[in-house]
C-alpha cells in the first residue's frame, strides 16, 4: 500500500478549471465517503484551495490503474465531459510524500513560502481525520508533512521577511514605532494599494483610519469600509497633529507635502516620528522630507524593492529547504527516496 | 568574547542562550572575586581605579543580565561580551591597583555609596549611550538603507529612544545622589573641593546631563539629537575619567 497525489494547481491549469474541480468544505466528508466506499483508496484527504484542488490517498492498487481510476473519479464528481491532460498530476512513492512535504512548507504555493497554506493543510487533513477517513498511513505522512513545516520555518529563511508592498509598510512602521496600537493613520486619496496598506495596519493594531479623497464620497465610502473616518480633502494637513502614519496616493501633478509644509506640523506634532508611504506616481511628497528629524519617507519604489528582496533571499533559501525535506522524506520511507524510484516493494510507511 | 565573535559571524538571528549563559557564568565568578577583595580590605570595593573600573564592568555585566533575560533583547551580549572583555584587558594595567597603603583611598560606608552611586551612574549613561548608539545606526537604516532596516534586529527606535532616554535619568538621579553623598564626606587638610579637577569634572558632568534631559523635555530634543548629546556627553566621560582621577589630589592621593 502507498500514498499517491493527484491533483491540478496554479503551476498546471487556468483558475477556471481549477475553480471547476474546487470541493466545498461542506462536500468533502461525502466525496471521501464515496472514494473509500468504491474501494480506490482505504484513506483519503482532500486539499481544496484557490490555488490547488488535491487528493491524497493510501491505496493498494497499482500506481498505474490508481492514477487511471482516480482521473475518472474526479472526473465524475464534478461531471467533467471533457479529457484531462497534463493539467493533472499524479504522483507515486516517493515523490507523493515529497511533495505533499513542500506543500505544507509553502515551497509549491504560488507566494513561495506563504503560510496560509500549512493552516489550510491542517484544516484538510483534520476534516478527513474527523471523518474518519484516514489511518496510520495518511496520518503519519500529515503529522511529519506539519513537523516538517514547523522545522523549515524554524531553520530556514523561507519565510522570512514580507513579499508585498503592504505587508513591507507595515514592517517598516513596526520598526519604527515600539506598537502600533496607538498610532492612528491616514489615507490621502483612495486606491487599491492605499487601502491595502491601511487594512494590513489596521490588522497589526493601529488604532484609526482617517481617510482624504478629492471626492468626499469616494473618502466616506472607503472610511466606512474600513471603520474610519472621511475629512475633507483642504483639511487634511490639519490631521497631520494627530496622526503617525500616513498613506499617500493621489493624482496630484505636483508634490502636495514639501519641507516648508512639513516643518511647522512636525513643530505642533512635537516631533514625535511620523511615517509617509508615498505610493502615488508621480509622487505626493518631496524626497527631501526624508531629511527631516524624526520623518521618514518610503515611496512604492522603496518598498517593491525591499519586497523584490526578500523574494530572491526565500529563492536562495530553496535549496536548503529541499535538502532538509529529502531527508525527512528518506526517513519517513525508510528507503533511498530518490526522485528515479517509482514505489517501494516493502510497505511504504510503517504502521506503528 | 571569542564566542561572541562566532555570534558576529554566525548572524544576531540565532538563538545566543549559550552567550548569556557564557556572561552569567562570568559574573557569578566575578561577583565572588569582587566580594573576596571587598572582605580581605574590609569594605566595598572600589578604592582605586582598578577596582572602579571592574565595578563598572560589573555593573555593566548585571544590567546586561537583567536585559537579556527578555529574549529578544539578548542578541546585545554579542555586543556587550567584546567591550567587557577591552575593559578588563584595560583594568589589569599596574598603575591603575597600586597596592592598599596603611590608609585607604576611600574609608566608611558614605565613601562606599559615593563611589557606588556614581560607578552604576557612569553604567547607565554607558548603556544609554550604546541604545543612542542602535537608535542612530537604525534611525540611518530607516532613511538610507531601507532593506538593511528590516532585515536588522534592533528594537523600534522610538523604544530605543525611550530606553535611552529613561537610562540616562536613572543615571542622572544615581550620579546625584553619589555627588550628595560625596559632599558630605570630612575634608582632608588643605583640599579645597572646588578647586579638584574631579570635582570640577563632576560638576560639569552633572550640568552636561541636566541639560539634556532639561531640554530633552522642555524643547522636544528627541531622536537623533538626544541620541547625539547621549554619545557626545558620554565619550567626554570615557575620554577624561582616567585623566581627571589622576589630577584629583582627593581621589589620587
Amino acid at each position: 500500500m502507498s500514498v499517491v497525489v493527484i491533483g491540478l494547481s496554479h503551476r498546471t491549469s487556468p483558475v477556471e478549471l481549477r475553480e471547476r474541480f474546487a470541493f466545498p468544505d461542506t462536500h468533502i466528508p461525502e466525496v471521501l465517503q464515496t472514494l473509500r466506499n468504491s474501494g480506490l483508496a482505504d484513506e483519503a484527504v482532500i486539499l481544496s484551495t484557490c490555488n490547488r484542488v488535491e487528493l491524497y490517498t493510501s491505496t493498494k492498487l497499482e500506481s498505474a490503474q490508481a492514477f487511471q481510476e482516480l482521473k475518472k473519479f474526479l472526473a465524475q464528481a464534478h461531471d467533467y465531459p471533457g479529457t484531462l491532460g497534463d493539467e493533472l498530476y499524479t504522483l507515486d512513492e516517493p515523490q507523493s510524500v515529497k511533495h505533499l512535504f513542500k506543500v505544507a512548507c509553502g515551497l509549491d504555493s504560488m507566494v513561495l513560502g506563504e503560510t496560509e497554506i500549512l493552516g489550510q493543510l491542517k484544516k484538510a487533513y483534520d476534516l478527513a481525520l474527523q471523518s474518519g477517513h484516514t489511518g496510520a498511513r495518511l496520518n503519519k505522512a500529515f503529522q511529519r508533512a506539519f513537523n516538517v513545516a514547523k522545522h523549515i520555518r524554524t531553520e530556514t529563511n523561507i519565510q522570512r521577511g514580507s513579499i508585498s508592498v503592504a505587508s513591507v509598510a507595515v514592517e517598516l512602521a513596526e520598526k519604527i514605532f515600539s506598537t502600533l496600537s496607538g498610532h492612528e493613520v491616514m489615507v490621502i486619496g483612495a486606491g487599491d494599494t492605499s487601502e491595502k496598506t491601511a487594512r494590513a495596519l489596521l490588522s497589526r493594531g493601529a488604532k484609526g483610519i482617517v481617510v482624504a479623497n478629492r471626492s468626499y464620497d469616494k473618502a466616506e465610502a472607503l472610511a466606512k469600509n474600513l471603520g474610519g473616518r472621511a475629512v475633507n480633502f483642504e483639511d487634511w494637513m490639519r490631521e497631520f497633529e494627530t496622526i503617525d502614519i500616513a498613506i499617500s496616493s493621489t493624482s496630484a501633478p505636483n508634490h502636495i507635502l514639501d519641507v516648508p509644509r512639513l516643518t511647522p506640523l512636525m513643530k505642533r506634532r512635537h516631533r514625535r516620528p511620523l511615517l509617509l508611504i508615498d505610493i502615488a506616481v508621480p509622487r505626493d511628497i518631496d524626497p527631501a522630507v526624508n531629511k527631516l528629524d524624526n520623518v521618514y519617507l518610503y515611496n512604492v519604489d522603496d518598498l517593491q524593492s525591499i519586497a523584490d528582496d526578500y523574494l530572491q533571499q526565500r529563492k536562495e533559501e530553496i535549496a536548503q529547504c529541499e535538502a532538509i525535506i529529502e531527508e525527512r522524506v528518506r526517513g519517513l520511507l525508510g528507503h533511498s527516496g530518490h526522485p528515479g524510484h517509482g514505489h517501494s516493494p516493502q510497505p511504504a510507511i510503517n504502521n506503528a | 568574547m571569542i564566542y561572541s565573535v562566532f555570534l558576529w559571524r554566525k548572524g544576531f538571528r540565532r538563538d545566543d542562550r549559550v552567550n548569556y549563559l557564557l556572561l552569567l557564568a562570568a559574573f557569578v565568578l566575578h561577583t565572588l572575586a569582587m566580594f573576596q577583595r571587598g572582605f580581605s580590605i574590609n569594605r566595598c570595593p572600589v578604592n582605586n581605579l582598578f577596582e572602579a573600573t571592574m565595578f563598572f564592568s560589573w555593573a555593566a555585566t548585571l544590567a546586561f543580565l537583567i536585559v537579556g533575560a527578555v529574549r529578544r533583547f539578548r542578541f546585545l551580549g554579542a555586543f556587550a561580551s567584546p567591550v567587557l572583555f577591552a575593559v578588563g584587558v584595560f583594568a589589569l594595567m599596574p598603575p591603575l591597583d597600586p597596592p592598599h597603603g596603611p590608609k585607604p583611598e576611600f574609608s566608611g560606608g558614605l565613601a562606599s555609596l559615593h563611589a557606588a552611586m556614581i560607578l552604576l551612574a557612569y553604567g547607565a549613561f554607558g548603556i544609554g549611550a550604546a541604545a543612542a548608539g542602535m537608535f542612530l545606526t537604525q534611525q540611518h537604516n530607516l532613511k538610507f538603507n531601507k532593506l538593511r532596516a528590516v532585515l536588522s534586529v534592533l528594537p523600534p527606535i522610538q523604544r530605543l529612544d525611550i530606553v535611552a532616554t529613561r537610562v540616562v535619568l536613572i543615571g542622572f538621579v544615581l550620579l546625584t545622589i553619589g555627588l550628595a553623598a560625596g559632599g558630605q564626606l570630612p575634608r582632608p587638610e588643605g583640599v579645597t573641593y572646588w578647586k579638584d579637577a574631579k570635582v570640577l569634572w563632576s560638576a560639569v558632568l552633572w550640568v552636561l546631563y541636566a541639560g539634556l534631559l532639561f531640554s530633552r523635555m522642555k524643547f522636544d530634543f528627541a531622536g537623533r539629537r538626544f541620541a547625539l548629546g547621549t554619545i557626545g556627553v558620554f565619550s567626554f566621560v570615557l575620554l577624561t575619567f582616567w585623566v581627571t582621577n589622576l589630577l584629583s589630589p582627593l581621589h589620587h592621593p
